[in-house]
């Protein structure tokens, strides 16, 4: 019976439009959650897609030895897709000249993610291809073909085999790893290896065995195959593959979950602002039902129900809007996205309805649970009001929901507690601020015009209510100025990442005697080249005198670093993207002295330390080497950079070749012919391929945080008008007894903006403050970027506030001055 | 039907207590129509909240029924309310999102009574409001307002029908109309009638007059017998 009578009741209410707000505000949270997260799994996934393009598998695991043919079986029956490639360094002869290449022999399927591209000719225009080497046929990287003088239909001899050449080969998926510790590609036929007779007991080979398939299924197989790893195996994970994109999207996932967060907090916001005045429209209806008999039982279980069904059915348009939106954005996006289409998965659907439902309960149950405590002798005396709840009920309920929230976006308990924390900390602050200003604001009421003097001292009159109005305000602001400000600072990082001339071709093996040479020709085409590094490979071989695998821990002799030779070299001037993080650069005095520089990962993984010492072995001589310093490197910045940096006349002993970096434009691509042509020695690595799949990636992630921002900034707004709808009752008074008084609508309609301009001021200037401490801490301890004062925010913000809650407040209390001072007088009373 | 004993309220101001009504003593017959008049700040609205166990006495006993009302929570209270009381107030108290069929049939909605709809509809006949059914209160006239409350009061059939100034917002044509309303169907019902009001001819048409001064009654006489 009381079920029916409640829903008899919700819809008799919802026909007069009372809970239209509140129902809006709810929607508007579920569609902000939905949708992004609909969005950010999809997109996240498509970008994992595409990171697995560049890695050619959605895993790859690289062996020195040919593995249990078992575990390739395992992964077909676990459903994936496996296929095995073999990677050798081979000394290839074609028009009677030699040159150390890099043969790659493949399967059909190769690769399993992304596309081969090839030309018809070395730095001709290029085309995807799904084709691969037919047997007897091979497809060469440019240098191989400019180094040996060859065109493509020309011979060319790998071991015992000759292979006629067919294609040119410009990128191919799997090979951007270290590109410079490749030499020039040669793509073969598997089944083509035996004939070349290279591969013999003892040769140096790299196994490569890709997997693909769903992501449960990666998951699995990956689970299934760590345990078994032994020295010598690594396993590269789309995550692991991706180092030149991962901080980009590390940052942009945290920078998403900060934003939906936002969004659903103040949604959150304006369900209780919402949810508070619709109690309070409903305190005659409570006491009415009070004395006509009702329980307080019977009262919450009016209401409870009420406030549930609309709950579900906000979530539930909320998560329709939800799906919807994300196609739009889908289809906007559609350029960008990889061709193979993700699904959407079904877990954002159960996320934005639990956001929902935790949300209405969190904001809204305390004000609606406050009902029942309504004085049925408010029938006769209005002015009775239930109690005020408890405030540790209030916002005991309100932190619970924003905990649980918070918790699933950022999956970390520390995290949460101490954002909450800090949270709590800054909303005492921000009170106590306000409270300051309003009555600094208070101050100035002698000095200003009477509509002015009438819009503060409604502040006044209002203290507590303007102090929540100025908070509330406050923290919107808040958060769409920091959600706007760290957007743009991360999309200033990533261009100054990834400026439009940003070095798209390495030069590697210039002679020493080429240097100037080299040097001569850039600069006369005025191409702009970077510092030429000198190279020199190298091992490390011991750390303080151990033997370089006693002296680091069992999980460090995965690392590639002592399974390779590294690139070792010398300058006296710290590169630009390098930072010194312990010990310092070296200083004139250091030259010629035994001294090294490693860069922090590296430093980090094999447990090196400030005073070490290395032993490095370089051509089978030793010498060894004191740390000096300890250096970050922007891996990502395509600039040479190097493990290892000596100060000069230390190594300049060993033979070396140096390298440089450059930029080429389109149109100037053709000198690299000259180039080439001049200095046959020389290697070009062409990086555009892996410049355009960063600079998309960083295209995509720009657009879908300015649409994450859009949502923010709606959520924003309806704080703003759930806040102006909470004072509105009183102000409509309040307006016509000021009118029967003979005050003049203009008078009024002044007083009221002057009012809304002041709360917008005060609201900015809190905004302010609040996100200058916010983004320090975020900068520095969630986004990693550098942090800098925003001076140009204390203007913007309060103009803004004033701006944006002036005219808001303005049209939302046209109502005061249009309605009937009769008629309102009369309802208030009655 | 209604007693009280050594009645007080006694409320505490910001400059010292103030007391509302003093020692009143007070016994209402079944059936009777009692009107309490006084002026304004005598305590008769707080009178009428305490007999109506809307508000609980700072001393004193009020009985309705065989129910001590000082002895019960709120609850308990809403329940005697539910079983005994009605009630029509000068601002007609009708919920502004419920038409007027719907207002009437809340109190039996609460009280779980079948065929709310049928019962509702016949109250709605009986003061005249057949063609009004549908209509929100603010489509309502005043009297036409007050007509639905009286419905509503009525609707429960309670043993009790508690009144304050039901004629207060309504001018003296359509006020008239909602006494012989209010007493047709009070003497139809067998109801017991307590009203508050300014309105001497009002307090003229019940059977007896209570007189508040500064919260002590000053007269208690049947209507018609010489002080």
């Amino acid at each position: 019976m009381r079920w029916t009578l409640a829903m008899r009741l919700l819809v008799r209410n919802w026909r007069s439009g009372e809970q239209r707000i509140l129902v809006a505000a709810l929607v508007i949270a579920v569609a902000a959650s939905t949708t992004i997260g609909f969005f950010t799994d999809r997109l996240g996934r498509g970008m994992e897609n595409q990171s697995a393009d560049f890695l050619g598998a959605d895993l790859a695991l690289v062996s020195a030895h040919p593995v249990n043919a078992s575990w390739l079986h395992r992964a077909r029956v676990e459903g994936l897709q496996a296929l095995e490639t073999l990677e050798f360094a081979s000394m290839v002869v074609g028009n009677d000249d030699l040159l150390l290449s890099s043969v790659k022999a493949v399967q059909d399927g190769f690769p399993l993610r992304g596309k081969l591209k090839t030309a018809r000719a070395p730095f001709a225009a290029d085309a995807v291809t799904d084709a691969l080497p037919q047997a007897g046929e091979a497809w060469a990287a440019p240098q191989v073909l400019t180094t040996l003088g060859l065109e493509v239909g020309d011979s060319i001899d790998v071991g015992e085999y000759p292979f006629i050449i067919t294609r040119v080969i410009t990128f191919e998926p799997g090979q951007v790893r270290d590109p410079l510790g490749v030499a020039p590609r040669l793509l073969i036929r598997m089944t083509d290896v035996p004939a070349t007779g290279v591969v013999q007991p003892g040769s140096r080979l790299s196994w490569q065995y890709l997997f693909a398939g769903s992501d449960n299924n990666i998951a699995a197989y990956r689970r299934w195959l760590e345990p078994q790893l032994e020295s010598g195996h690594e396993l590269i994970g789309v995550k692991e593959g991706r180092r030149a994109v991962g901080s980009a999207l590390e940052r942009a996932e945290r920078y998403l979950g900060l934003s939906v967060l936002a969004a659903i907090i103040l949604a959150g916001v304006a369900v209780a602002m919402a949810a508070k005045r619709y109690s309070e429209r409903h305190y005659d209806t409570s006491a009415m039902l009070r004395c006509l008999g009702a329980s307080q039982k019977d009262l919450l279980g009016l209401y409870i129900p009420q406030l549930m069904v609309m709950g579900i059915i906000a979530s539930a348009i909320g998560c329709l809007l939800g799906w919807v939106a994300q196609f739009g954005l889908l289809y906007l996006l559609a350029d960008l996205l990889p061709a193979s289409t993700v699904s959407a998965h079904f877990w954002p659907v159960w996320a934005g309805f639990s956001t929902g439902m935790i949300t209405l309960a969190g904001f809204a149950l305390p004000p609606i649970i406050r009902l029942k405590a309504v004085p049925p002798l408010r029938v006769l005396r209005r002015d009775l009001l239930p109690l005020p709840l408890r405030a540790w009920l209030v916002y005991g309920a309100a932190l619970v929901a924003i905990v649980l929230v918070m918790w699933r976006y950022t999956d970390s308990w520390p995290l949460t507690l101490s954002v909450l924390a800090g949270g709590i900390g800054l909303v005492a602050l921000l009170s106590l601020i306000a409270w300051l200003l309003l009555l600094m604001s208070q101050r100035l009421n002698t000095r200003v015009g009477v509509a002015w003097r009438f819009g503060l001292n409604s502040l006044w009159r209002r203290a507590r209510s303007s102090i929540s109005q100025i908070i509330a305000f406050g923290l919107t602001l808040m958060a769409m100025a920091i959600v706007t400000l760290v957007r743009t600072d991360l999309m200033t990082t990533w261009q100054r990442q990834l400026p439009a001339d940003v070095p798209n071709h390495f030069a590697i093996n210039v002679l020493p005697h080429q240097v100037t040479g080299f040097q001569t020709f850039m600069g006369e085409k005025n191409i702009d080249t970077s510092q030429l590094y000198p190279m020199i490979r190298g091992r490390l071989v011991t750390i303080n005198t151990l033997p370089v695998r006693e002296a680091v821990t069992k999980e460090a002799r995965k690392n590639n670093a002592l399974n390779r030779e590294l690139n070792l070299t010398w300058t006296s001037k710290l590169q630009e993207d390098n930072h010194i993080e312990a010990g310092r650069w070296w200083v004139p005095e250091d030259t010629g002295k035994a001294l090294v520089s490693v860069e922090s990962q590296l430093a980090n993984r094999l447990g090196i330390a400030l005073g070490d010492t290395l032993g490095f072995s370089v051509g089978g001589q030793q010498f060894s080497a004191e740390v000096a310093s300890i250096r970050s490197v922007q891996w990502d910045s395509f600039q040479p950079n190097f493990y290892m940096v000596f100060p000069p006349q230390v190594i300049d002993k060993f033979p070396a070749t140096y390298m440089a970096s450059f930029y080429l434009s389109q149109e100037q691509k053709s000198l690299l012919r000259t180039l080439v042509g001049q200095y046959p020695a020389i290697t070009v690595l062409e990086l555009d391929q892996v410049i355009e799949q960063v600079t998309k990636i960083f295209r995509q992630v720009t657009l879908t945080v300015e649409y994450v921002l859009l949502f923010t900034l709606l959520a924003g707004f309806t704080v703003l008008f759930a806040a102006l709808q909470s004072s509105q009752d009183d102000r409509l008074y309040e307006g016509a007894l000021l009118r029967t008084l003979g005050g003049s609508r203009a008078q009024l309609r002044a007083g009221h903006l002057a009012e809304f301009c002041a709360l917008g001021v005060l609201a900015g200037l809190l905004a302010a403050m609040g996100t200058e401490c916010l983004a320090w801490v975020l900068y520095s301890e969630v986004l990693h970027l550098d942090y800098h004062f925003h001076w140009l925010l204390w203007l913007i913000m309060p103009a803004v506030g004033a701006l944006l809650i002036g005219v808001a407040g303005f049209w939302g209390t046209r109502e005061v001055v249009e309605r009937s001072p009769m008629l309102l007088l009369r309802n208030q009373q009655g | 039907m209604i007693t009280t004993r050594n009645l007080s309220k006694r409320v505490e101001t910001a400059v010292g207590s103030l007391d509302i009504l003093t020692g009143i003593d007070l016994e209402i017959e079944a059936g009777e129509a009692v009107a309490i008049v006084g002026v304004s700040g005598s305590g008769k609205s707080t009178l009428l909240g305490l007999l109506a166990g809307l508000d609980l006495p700072s001393a004193g006993d009020v009985f309705l029924s065989h129910y001590r009302l000082n002895e019960l929570d709120e609850d308990g209270r809403a329940k005697v309310r539910a079983e005994l009381v009605g009630f029509v107030f000068q601002s007609f108290q009708l919920l502004s999102s419920l038409t007027a069929l719907e207002n009437v049939m809340l109190p039996l909605e609460l009280k779980g009574e079948k065929n709310p709809q049928e019962k509702a509809t016949q109250l709605l006949h009986r003061v005249g409001l057949e063609e009004r059914l549908t209509h929100y209160p603010k489509q309502l006239s005043g009297g036409e307002q007050q007509r639905v409350a009286i419905a509503r009061a009525f609707v429960t059939e309670p043993a009790i029908l508690f009144a304050d100034e039901p004629t207060g917002n309504l001018d003296n044509v359509t006020g008239e109309r909602i006494i012989e309303l209010l007493f047709g169907l009070n003497q139809e019902k067998g109801t017991t009638l307590v009203l508050v009001t300014h309105d001497e001819h009002l307090a003229d048409r019940c059977g007896r007059l209570i007189r508040l001064e500064a919260g002590r009654i000053t007269s208690n006489k049947k209507n018609g017998s010489i002080d």
